[in-house]
């Protein structure tokens, strides 16, 4: 853990003249199956995570490459990313490693007590993520008056749901009654319950911080099960995909994006991939033709640094959207009243399904 | 890689099933799929589908045909139909493979006006795999190749031999047969009362040299056998024997369900159970993934009207395993040395391969 951020509410340039505040920006992080790949299915998955060093542990495509985008050197001192993951204590060092080895350095790692949890009897508390991750999330939220949040998890776990419920105890829509049932449900811990509840007493209606929620679709679950979530949740099959809606909020920097895309291509991703996933976007709405547009003339522009992929990415990707140009589709509505308690009982009621029925969790 | 280009119009539920099967092939294969449809119950339909969006794109296509038009009605009152924009696409990459339960007249007319013809095909032939006694091949194939079964209804003697050739050659690629056997289709009393077409067909194969081997006639009790690798016969005749070969099989299951009327009938098709699951996976259609449309420069795929999910994602393995063996590079080279035409053209390179 590193010292809080110095206070960004008046930054001055070197001649001390005032400048318009500068919106501070707080990433956090999942860590497995949103930056690393990971498995951790059955048991011996979980041993072999647990066995492997930093140097065999393997970041998704694009994810350093859009974290170190976003923690740009020239931006890092407005920018802040905090890494919470469910991963057991012990794998702190192994994991600092390769988040070092991937030139990323955390401001805030939070991993979860799991060898205190197996001591102490609190069996729930191993596999259960809704009590740890909210309070570890409001403990690590930034105070500071003009922050932008961006969230990234995984559809492997409860992320959406989680991130989902801490956006909307610092925006003042889950009030403590509210927060109180879903905690009730989801069976967390009293201790863990007293300490949520006297956080959210704080930081209630703190504002409306939390930007945009990355779902990285690991499990490629189908879209409609975020739905309920609206607009704020944004399910990505890539970080291509993350990078092009960052760069349309103008989080991210042309060459930010162009980073990412040297990455997924170094990873394997054909241009015909990366086309795709933008077309994907954009037919739910999510992008806008305008901003492809900016986007695939920044890229050209960027044409005699690269050399051929970016030229074979426009053609494939001209080809992706050429027959969708005149597309106007509406985005996904923004909601300002997310049922809860509604989603956890349907994904329970889904669980419940595949496990007793053998229904596929993915239909 | 094969670029797979599906047209989601047609097929069981109204397409439903043809977008389902390229959502799992989005998943399971590694293939570039483009979906041709309307784009906006595409898009919503898939919200709904476990997919692959990095490997999944969709092609809109804007009119929409009616199940009661013709080709040409189709082609004249909905010129953007999703077999037309999906043949356009597949005509501007070499390694598309289109496939489509529409209508075949629909398709082979598209095709004709879209794809280029292979050199020294005069008409394109509907390929369909029919299950045989006996196995062909080194891989013990058990089906054998019958075409042509509605593609060109009239035919001449030159279209039969075309199409043996282009048999040959297909059935050498995909069950691996170095010397496939060719069979013309005749009636009961040989070749002397056979229509003039079949008789010039018999003379020409007789004649010729091919790199096949010309097993003469064959009657039509005798196609499941597995006498020959390759049957050829004209488009009315090949999908008169084809209906009647599934209607034989569809009757076969009725009889089966029939026997539950009886208690002593029920108890032994139940102690048959086995079997006849065997009996029925080797006879169903939905496993054979559909029958290739020979003729022209890409491989193009025509799936039953009925088809469901399995049928389609069949149909895909398969038009993935014909862009993977080069069959249609295959077939030209075969046809050519046919009909003597020289090597054809090699196809050219990708301006954009790096």
């Amino acid at each position: 853990m590193t010292s809080d951020p110095a206070d960004p509410s008046e930054p001055t340039s070197p001649e001390g003249q005032a400048l318009q505040p500068r919106r501070f920006m707080h990433l956090r992080w999942d860590l497995d199956k949103t930056y690393l790949r990971t498995e951790f299915d059955t048991v011996k998955d979980l041993i072999k995570t647990f066995r492997q060093k930093a140097e065999d542990k393997v970041a998704v495509a694009g994810a350093s490459a859009l974290l170190r985008a976003l923690l740009d050197p020239r931006e890092r001192s407005h920018r802040r990313v905090t890494f919470i993951s469910g991963s057991p204590r012990q794998m702190r060092k192994v994991l600092t490693a390769k988040l070092a080895l991937d030139g990323v350095e955390p401001d805030m790692f939070i991993l979860k007590p799991n060898l205190e949890n197996l001591l102490r009897g609190r069996f729930r508390a191993i596999r259960g993520q809704v009590g740890y991750k909210l309070k570890a999330l409001l403990l690590s939220h930034m105070a500071a008056e003009h922050v932008d949040e961006y969230l990234f998890g995984d559809d492997a776990e409860q992320d959406a749901f989680i991130y989902s419920v801490y956006a909307d105890i610092l925006a003042g829509r889950v009030d403590a009654v509210a927060l109180a049932a879903i905690l009730s449900t989801c069976k967390v811990y009293r201790g863990d319950v007293d300490e949520i509840m006297a956080y959210h007493r704080q930081l209630f209606g703190s504002g409306e911080v939390v930007r945009r929620i990355f779902i990285h679709l690991e499990r490629r679950s189908p879209l409609d099960r975020f739905a309920a979530y609206g607009a704020r949740v944004v399910a990505i099959y890539n970080y291509f995909q993350g990078a092009a809606v960052l760069f349309e909020a103008g989080a991210l920097e042309p060459r930010g994006l162009l980073a990412v895309t040297e990455a997924m291509e170094s990873d394997g991703y054909t241009p015909e991939r990366l086309a795709n996933s933008l077309q994907d976007l954009m037919r739910r709405g999510v992008l806008h033709f305008a901003t492809i547009e900016r986007m695939s003339r920044e890229l050209a522009a960027a044409e005699s640094t690269m050399g051929r992929p970016v030229p074979r990415f426009l053609h494939a990707f001209e080809d992706a959207i050429g027959s969708l140009e005149n597309l106007q589709r509406p985005g996904p509505r923004w909601e300002s009243e997310i049922n809860y308690l509604g989603i956890y009982h349907e994904a329970r009621f889904r669980r419940q399904q595949h496990r007793f029925l053998g229904i596929r969790l993915l239909d | 890689m094969a670029h797979i280009v599906l047209d989601s119009c047609a097929g069981r539920d109204g397409g439903r099933e043809a977008l389902e099967a390229a959502a799992i092939a989005s998943l399971q294969l590694d293939h570039q799929i483009t979906v041709v449809g309307d784009e906006s119950d595409i898009t919503a339909a898939l919200q709904k589908i476990a997919h692959d969006a990095e490997r999944l794109r969709v092609a809109h296509a804007r009119d929409r045909c009616e199940p009661d038009m013709d080709a040409a009605e189709v082609l004249r009152q909905a010129p953007r139909n999703s077999v037309v924009v999906g043949l356009e696409i597949a005509a501007r990459d070499p390694s598309a493979v289109f496939v489509s339960a529409g209508a075949p007249g629909l398709v082979v007319a598209g095709a004709q006006q879209i794809l280029g013809r292979i050199p020294g095909v005069p008409n394109a032939a509907l390929a369909a795999v029919y299950p045989t006694l006996r196995p062909h091949g080194p891989v013990s194939d058990l089906f054998a190749l019958l075409l042509d079964v509605g593609a060109t209804v009239e035919c001449s003697g030159d279209d039969l031999v075309t199409f043996a050739a282009m048999g040959a050659a297909y059935a050498g690629k995909i069950s691996r047969i170095d010397r496939p056997r060719v069979a013309l289709l005749c009636n009961g009393h040989g070749i002397s009362n056979a229509p003039a077409r079949a008789r010039e067909a018999h003379r020409r194969l007789l004649a010729a040299k091919p790199a096949f081997e010309y097993v003469g006639c064959i009657r039509a009790d005798s196609v499941t056998s597995g006498d020959a690798d390759v049957i050829v016969t004209d488009g009315f005749s090949g999908d008169v024997l084809l209906r009647t070969l599934e209607g034989v099989a569809a009757t076969g299951e009725s009889l089966l369900r029939r026997a539950a009327e009886k208690f002593q009938w029920r108890v032994g098709v139940q102690m048959l159970s086995d079997g006849i699951s065997a009996i029925r996976e080797f006879t169903d259609w939905e496993n054979y993934g559909g029958a290739p449309l020979l003729g022209f420069d890409r491989a193009v795929m025509v799936t039953q009207a009925d088809s469901g999910r399995r049928a389609f994602l069949n149909a895909i393995r398969l038009g993935a395993k014909i862009d993977r063996l080069q069959v249609i590079a295959g077939i030209s080279a075969g046809v050519a040395e046919f009909h003597g035409l020289g090597a054809p053209p090699a196809s050219p390179p990708d301006p954009e391969a790096p």
